[in-house]
């Protein structure tokens, strides 16, 4: 292919990912967790409000070595990952259509051969949900690893103020090559919960 | 045709056409200021980014479709330049470079090649102040209208007229362009 070729490709491509941001920005999210856990897989509910304009996100180093990050939309994952990179961990960030998921492992889950295998690993500790979003633990992620994390939301309408829209949030750490997110369509989109209820224990 | 012109940053069919119909032209127009195929190439990259980006800044009353896409390729070039590519919006990239098979290297080379003579020129203008330099360059090396130029550089026509006039008139005092064109 020439490269007037490949850069037209590209740019397609360019214009489907804003088109997706741009209705994804209509969206707002406030966070609030709660936690369903799934082997690789939480899946919670968070009211969404429309807003005045704030940042996508915000990322704070904690004392304790953690690092805090508060979302508020689903946008700039780029960004994220750059920011998340200079505070010393490899990340892979991907956000999702409404019930859509990465398809499969997308590398060599550390933790990933059983239930058992996975509880207390990097990849059960590396990220866990909190109130304000999202708490990262860079000890988990060791060299030539990636804290790989997918969020989508999920279908059902989204109301200028109620608390409607839920998200899903997977993470995992990876040893090695990561790759890239087939996306799919999930199954466990709107099974959990159901629609519009506020998260297990919020 | 407003529509039509927010529509190429939006609709796959209507920016492929675009693309087509303008990106010798953008190729050129780079060819003709940078020359290194590998920037070239992503040059081309970024200045259609910046089509997506500014698509809505178009008016069509104001002049035709290449002047405006050629004021947006001013843009990113001097952007680029500043930022100095450390790197680029689009993807497949390797090493912070354009990954280019043998095939698009030597078309790419023959273009900068054909486009040497307009390089001295430019080189030959760059002493030149800035304001009648660049409608000077769109005019002589880019060959748009003055018109055109002026929509290029977001000034109005009667302002890209005597800057263009006071330009050539120190062009003039310039031994080494009265020759001819070098190269």
């Amino acid at each position: 292919m020439s490269f007037e070729e490949q850069i037209l490709m590209e740019l397609k491509a360019e214009i489907t990912d804003r088109a997706e941001r741009r209705r994804r920005t209509v969206r707002r999210l406030y966070t609030g967790a709660g936690v369903a856990g799934l082997a690789a897989a939480a899946a919670l509910a968070v009211p969404v409000l429309t807003g005045s304009e704030q940042p996508a996100y915000a990322v704070t180093q904690n004392t304790d070595g953690t690092i805090s990050v508060t979302l508020n939309e689903f946008r700039d994952a780029d960004k994220l990952e750059q920011d998340l990179k200079k505070m010393g961990v490899t990340t892979d960030i991907t956000y999702l259509g409404p019930g859509k998921v990465c398809q499969g492992n997308r590398g060599e889950v550390i933790g990933g051969g059983s239930p058992e295998e996975w509880k207390n690993s990097a990849s059960d500790k590396a990220a866990s949900l909190q109130l304000s979003g999202l708490k990262i633990d860079p000890r988990q992620v060791g060299k030539g690893q990636t804290l790989v994390m997918a969020f989508s939301e999920n279908r059902g309408p989204a109301q200028s103020d109620k608390p409607e829209v839920k998200w899903q949030f997977s993470a995992y750490v990876v040893k090695g090559q990561v790759k890239p997110c087939v996306m799919v369509d999930n199954p466990l989109s709107d099974d959990v919960d159901g629609p519009g209820q506020p998260p297990a224990g919020n | 045709m407003r529509l039509k012109q927010a529509e190429i940053a939006t609709d796959h069919v209507a920016f492929e056409a675009f693309y087509r119909r303008h990106v010798d032209a953008v190729t050129r127009f780079l060819a003709r200021r940078v020359d290194d195929p590998h920037t070239v190439a992503d040059l081309v990259a970024e200045v259609f980014m910046a089509v997506l980006d500014s698509a809505h800044t178009y008016r069509p009353e104001l002049g035709s479709e290449l002047a405006w896409l050629y004021g947006v390729a001013r843009k990113t070039l001097s952007t680029e330049r500043r930022r100095a590519f450390k790197e680029s919006r689009l993807q497949n990239r390797v090493n912070g470079r354009r990954v280019l098979d043998t095939d698009d290297v030597a078309r790419l080379e023959e273009r900068i090649d054909a486009e040497r003579a307009a390089r001295r020129l430019l080189k030959a203008m760059s002493d030149l102040p800035e304001s009648g330099r660049a409608v000077l360059e769109l005019v002589v090396i880019d060959q748009l209208t003055v018109a055109e130029a002026a929509m290029a550089l977001g000034i109005r026509t009667g302002t890209a007229k005597v800057r263009l006039h006071r330009a050539r008139r120190m062009l003039k005092e310039l031994p080494f362009v009265m020759e001819g064109t070098p190269g």
